[in-house]
């Protein structure tokens, strides 16, 4: 019997509130450092997830026994789990959001016509091989490359009690190029990465292998030349690339439900004004290409569009099922979990700011004494009270509405609806930009940001 | 259902755990690739038998159960090599799971360096394993919770955003064409949690608290509750301060991120070979302050980065990194080792699902004279930086960030609890410059350490 006939029986033969995620995923990595092939990796995992809700409490057992006795057992664990968990917890859980059962076949690569087109494995080490090499024949000034390509190919079937019966294909794959240089003792990196879901030839659509590994070389060379700045309070305008790590890490986390039980700083405060008017910012799962991409979620629950801030006002949190009851809301499929031994939590999609109608050059015109921020470095981080600190991969001092010198050790950060307050201008432009980056909250999620270029005020952190 | 059974509480998923099964497999997958011609195989297993218990909002919200076994095969033919690995064990997908990494080495430019190690006498680490592991039951764990969200509610002010009671059974097993054969298990048990106070209108930042033990017994999750309870609490009505410069006093958990990890960035082998370090070229040479000792001890009994072998099946040993200030060893795997033209030591990481990297074992940083108390009281004005969250660039040692959960101290005294107050240096010139150690050390993963001490630290307030 195949694994989703197996899956349904399991689920028909309990009375329980069950819900059974099959998930295989196929990944490759490769990784080339300095001319050698550092890795070359494939990996299979492959398991089911069984996820019961009894006695008003979730109990969750993984399993990668996927006969009918093994799917069986996993049920029976986690309804007695559930039970014993149950008989001790304090707010029990009263139900789950009512959803429309999803059934039905999702390939979330099928618009993606190229991925015929796609390099065996020996074509991609060999193009990888030869972006690498090309860094260091930059110059003597480039010292050491690395280039990490990775891959991942999911199957997951989906059987819930209420009936959604799917099954979803998911190729994502992503790319991170580094080029490192040193100029006088002085020592720097700088990287740049694209992420999608489809296929290499998605990947490298808009943007070559060279031309990210040109960037790379170029924005580590601007490092080397760069001068460090004193900190303050400053005018500045964010790229796509940290609007969308704003949108994302500082913003996006606060209205995670769970996030907003505990208490964070949007607690209660839906149909206020938390951001400039100019400001609306969404998430989506089903954007075409997107490396955040999802149609349907863990839950079963089909994505939507949820407005998170509409013209400055706080509109919407997002929501799994258990929390979309609770708070009177529909869920917006946004219940995501990363491997078949993993629960599904409360994740963004694809978060962004949508774009404005300001100009960029006449935005940059408009700033006395400032600074131009582009792309994350190392990583960024925020609290539920959206105070967030972000480090910034490429930086210009702005004088006189005129672009300058390249910064550098640059540190932004801020509390971020205090930030979306300050904004100003939003440019036109719209752009993804998390690259390859992905969300950790306990466990990983492949997600997208993004947005325009905004102007507003930050507090710089410098090192002069 | 369930009913007629004697077990009142969900256990371990019972596999067929039985002696030595691992190193079977291993064994058995070297002596069928071996025989289809190629000229080295390494065959890696591994199994996590956990359960955990969740905490959400205060309130229990996830018994979870998890049982994972999975292999990873490196083959090396003509010079290339290449790795898969799997947790479908059936005899057909391992078949297919030995195809698949000799097509990854068949695609895969050679390299000299690319080879196995050689058999070493292997010894088992004592205090590793709480025999009463197989024993625990999700009941155990919920008990717990209970008991440190009793110290929690003690203060209504204080919301546990999430924490984790985890119990961990790990087994590992290595095989390879070089002879290399051996099993290893260990136990491990977990309390994660992070918590923040509202009083009114005022959110107190995040601030987290880690225990982990070899023994159940061995941790005291009622004092994790009390002193998370504690440090949240005492973070409201935090202020901003004027910028200055002064002393910081990195406690454990906020060395993790800021020293150590560049630390350990600095003293792999392979960043050294590829001109990533800032200490290449440095051994034998003073690149930190003479109170800095740093010990890596994968024989540590008790330790949770402790074990008989590290991923190449290489004994694990003791290994002073830096002595007095002076870099005597980095960390090689037997890769960079080949580079390096010498013999690794043993540093090799990492588990079935990915190929050997290079990692610490148990990372400890040496204790100073004086007590935490003590060196506060040295600090003339400064911060105690409870959490960091920021960047570190371990390439050239720049970082700047944010201080959690941090208190002013001046002259000595703690003066108030601080927020959006920014720290920025070099920390690897910081490290040149070490004002403290900390008598007492306390364990963070695989780390332990003491409060460290640094001086004129630029602190950027409002």
């Amino acid at each position: 019997m195949n694994i989703a006939e197996n899956l349904k029986k399991v689920r028909d033969e309990n009375q329980e509130w069950l819900e059974l995620r099959y998930h295989h995923r196929d990944s490759l990595k490769l990784q080339v450092k300095n001319g050698s092939l550092t890795d070359s990796i494939s990996t299979t995992l492959s398991g089911v997830a069984v996820r019961a809700l009894v006695n008003g409490s979730w109990g969750f057992v993984s399993t990668s026994d996927l006969t009918l006795e093994g799917l069986r057992k996993a049920a029976d664990e986690a309804i007695k789990a559930a039970r014993e968990a149950g008989s001790i917890k304090e707010n029990r859980i009263q139900g789950l959001a009512e959803i429309e059962p999803v059934q039905g076949r999702f390939d979330l690569g099928e618009e993606d016509h190229n991925s015929r087109e796609e390099p065996d494995l020996a074509g991609k080490i060999k193009l990888l091989m030869e972006a690498d090499a090309e860094i260091r024949k930059a110059g003597e000034d480039i010292t050491a490359s690395q280039i990490a390509y990775s891959e991942i190919k999911d199957r997951k079937i989906i059987v819930t009690y209420e009936g959604t019966e799917v099954e979803i294909i998911d190729p994502k794959c992503d790319i991170g190029v580094v080029a490192f240089g040193e100029r006088e003792n002085q020592q720097e990196r700088a990287h740049t990465s694209h992420g999608v879901t489809g296929s290499w030839v998605k990947l490298f659509a808009e943007r070559t292998l060279s031309d990210l590994a040109d960037k790379a070389v170029e924005l580590v060379r601007k490092r080397l030349e760069a001068d460090y700045v004193s900190g303050g309070q400053y005018q500045v305008i964010l790229d796509p690339a940290l609007v969308g790590v704003l949108a994302h890490e500082a913003i996006g986390h606060t209205v995670e439900a769970d996030f907003v039980e505990s208490g964070s700083v949007v607690q209660g405060r839906i149909g206020e004004r938390v951001a400039s008017e100019l400001v609306t910012l969404v998430d989506e799962g089903n954007i075409a290409d997107a490396a955040g991409r999802v149609i349907v979620d863990d839950e079963g629950v089909k994505t939507s569009r949820t407005t998170i801030i509409e013209g400055g006002v706080l509109k919407n949190y997002l929501h799994n099922r258990e929390s979309a009851l609770k708070f009177e809301t529909k869920p917006g499929g946004n219940a995501r979990a990363f491997t078949y031994r993993d629960e599904p939590l409360i994740r963004m999609t694809n978060t962004y700011i949508l774009p404005g109608e300001s100009d960029l050059d006449e935005m940059i015109a408009g700033i006395a004494d400032g600074f131009f921020l582009k792309g994350l470095a190392q990583g960024g981080q925020a609290d539920s009270t959206a105070e967030f600190m972000f480090d910034v991969l490429e930086a210009y001092r702005i004088e006189e509405g005129k672009i300058g010198k390249p910064v550098k050790g640059l540190t932004l950060s801020g509390q971020a609806f205090e930030v979306l307050k300050s904004v100003d201008a939003v440019s036109s432009d719209f752009e993804f930009g998390l690259g390859r980056g992905y969300c950790g909250k306990g466990q990983a999620a492949k997600v997208d940001a993004g947005g325009p270029y905004l102007r507003c005020r930050v507090m710089i952190g410098g090192q002069q | 259902m369930m009913t007629d059974k004697q077990d009142k509480s969900l256990s371990w998923q019972k596999g067929k755990d039985e002696e030595l099964k691992g190193q079977e497999l291993c064994q058995s997958l070297v002596a069928e690739g071996t025989s289809t011609g190629l000229d080295d195989i390494e065959v890696y297993y591994q199994q996590l038998k956990s359960l955990e218990v969740v905490i959400e909002k205060n309130d229990l919200q996830l018994p979870k159960s998890d049982n994972y076994q999975g292999v990873g095969i490196r083959v090396f033919k003509n010079g290339s090599m290449g790795f898969a690995s799997t947790n479908d064990l059936d005899q057909n997908s391992l078949k297919m799971l030995l195809e698949q990494a000799a097509v990854m080495a068949e695609n895969s430019p050679p390299d000299r360096n690319n080879r196995l190690a050689n058999p070493e006498k292997l010894e088992r680490v004592p205090d590793i394993y709480d025999e009463r592991a197989d024993n625990i039951q999700l009941g155990d764990l919920i008990a717990r919770a209970r008991s440190f969200m009793e110290e929690i509610k003690e203060d209504e002010r204080v919301t546990v955003d999430t924490a984790g009671f985890s119990a961990t059974i790990a087994t590992d097993a290595i095989a390879t064409s070089r002879g290399i054969k051996s099993q290893d298990s260990q136990t491990y048990f977990e309390t994660q949690a992070m918590a923040l106070a509202r009083e009114e209108d005022e959110v107190s930042s995040f601030d987290i608290e880690y225990q982990v033990s070899c023994f159940f017994e061995s941790l005291d999750v009622a004092e994790s509750g009390r002193s998370l309870r504690d440090k949240v609490v005492a973070s409201l009505g935090a202020e901003t301060v004027d910028s200055f410069r002064g002393e910081i006093l990195l406690t454990p958990f906020s060395a993790v991120m800021l020293l150590v990890s560049p630390l350990i960035y600095a003293v792999n082998s392979e960043n050294v070979q590829d001109g990533i370090s800032p200490w290449k070229g440095k051994k034998g040479k003073q690149v930190a302050d003479k109170k800095l000792t740093v010990i890596d001890d994968g024989t540590l009994p008790g330790g949770v980065g402790s074990g008989k072998f590290d991923r190449e099946g290489l004994p694990q040993n003791r290994l002073e990194v830096i002595k007095d200030g002076y870099l005597q060893e980095l960390m090689y795997n037997t890769y960079t080792a080949a580079r390096a033209g010498r013999k690794s030591n043993g540093r090799a990481g990492g588990g079935a699902q990915n190929a050997p990297d290079i990692a610490p074992s148990n990372f400890m940083i040496a204790g100073g004279q004086q007590t935490s108390q003590e060196l506060i009281g040295e600090i003339k004005r400064g911060l105690v930086v409870n959490r960091y969250s920021g960047s570190v660039d371990p390439v050239s040692g720049d970082f700047s960030g944010v201080v959690k959960g941090g208190q002013l101290i001046e002259q000595g005294e703690r003066v108030k609890p601080v927020r959006e107050v920014m720290i920025s240096g070099n920390i690897y010139q910081m490290m040149q410059n070490i004002a403290g150690l900390s008598r007492e050390r306390e364990d963070i993963m695989n780390f332990k350490l003491p409060y460290i001490l640094l001086e004129d630290v630029a602190i950027t307030g409002k």
